[in-house]
């Protein structure tokens, strides 16, 4: 995991951080994590007035690009622990990956894992798959295509 | 009621394509996923909608509203140097599977004009097959309590704060 997590880490450069604050919330920043190969750790600074509490935590990274494309996404699910000052240490447990992560393969096993939830989601409600309006989809698509670009 | 907010702020809610939006597992990890964020600028309230392929979101709602939305990349919005906005709040998840995009017609156009590469998943039979799952949803609403802000992006420095108790 700690190899993974490193590979794909590499090619962002500022993961969201997000730790639960003292009311319960969750609260996201942006952080610059720097590995700690002896620990197998990443450490990262969370400033007090984030009101972070030490506990479960985890690092998003994902990218599009300007048309919302290209996407590319994972998740680590962790904990989060003082180490001195603004300075915290995020301990890894578990790698989540998710669009664009693993090329085609990535993808295909991804869409399947994903029709399968859906179908499990609709059994146990005893609800029948609907079936999509495609047309009613594709008349909107070809209207989106007439205006310009937002 | 709308939202006691900056212009510039309401703009990032309007413009940026994705906001990263955290919920709470059932042993209190924050489980944080892009998403496309909707805003409601009348009731000040954030509609969004998760595939019922992808229904971890909504159950963690269901068992515990409170998330957040950050706002952090502003790429393809448009704007220039824009403010980081963070919004902490109370969600609902009605388990009631939408399967056509009635009432949703403004947000799907918008959309598919922001990502026109999007309609490739329904272009052909196999990939309709391959996909109708993303197009089974479900609406998630959010009641905004707190709102953060960073001028320029800026998140190393404390924010401006806005309580948001009379929202919704």
């Amino acid at each position: 995991m700690w190899g993974e997590l490193r590979r794909h880490l590499r090619r962002f450069s500022s993961p969201v951080l997000t730790g639960v604050d003292s009311d319960g919330y969750p609260f996201s920043i942006r952080c610059a994590p720097e590995f700690d190969e002896t620990q197998h750790a990443l450490r990262v600074s969370v400033p007090a007035w984030t009101r972070i509490r030490q506990g479960p935590a985890s690092l998003l990274c994902h990218s599009h690009n300007h048309l919302l494309w290209n996407l590319r996404s994972f998740m680590v699910r962790g904990t989060l622990e003082p180490a001195g000052g603004e300075t915290w240490l995020f301990r890894p447990a578990r790698f989540v990956p998710g669009v664009g992560i693993g090329g085609l393969a990535g993808m295909v096993r991804f869409a399947i894992t994903k029709r399968r939830a859906a179908g499990r989601y609709l059994e146990r409600r005893g609800l029948q798959r609907p079936r999509i309006d495609w047309a009613q989809l594709k008349a909107l698509q070809a209207r989106a295509r007439q205006q310009p670009q937002p | 009621m709308a939202l006691r907010v900056p212009a510039e702020v309401e703009a990032v809610f309007r413009e940026f394509r994705t906001c990263e939006f955290s919920t709470l597992a059932a042993d209190g990890t924050p489980i944080t996923w892009p998403m496309l964020p909707f805003y409601r600028a009348s009731t000040g309230q954030f509609m969004t909608t998760t595939s019922i392929g992808l229904p971890d979101k909504a159950f963690n709602i269901r068992r515990n509203p409170r998330v957040s939305l950050l706002f952090s990349d502003p790429t393809g919005s448009g704007l220039f140097d824009p403010p980081a906005v963070l919004v902490q709040g109370d969600a609902v998840a009605p388990d009631e599977v939408k399967t056509s995009i009635g009432g949703f017609e403004n947000e799907v156009m918008l959309v598919y004009r922001r990502q026109p590469a999007g309609a490739m998943y329904t272009s052909n039979r196999a990939l309709r097959w391959f996909s109708d799952w993303y197009f089974l949803r479900l609406e998630i609403t959010v009641t905004p309590r707190r709102i953060l802000w960073w001028e320029c992006g800026d998140l190393s420095s404390a924010p401006t704060v806005v309580e948001a108790i009379h929202v919704g």
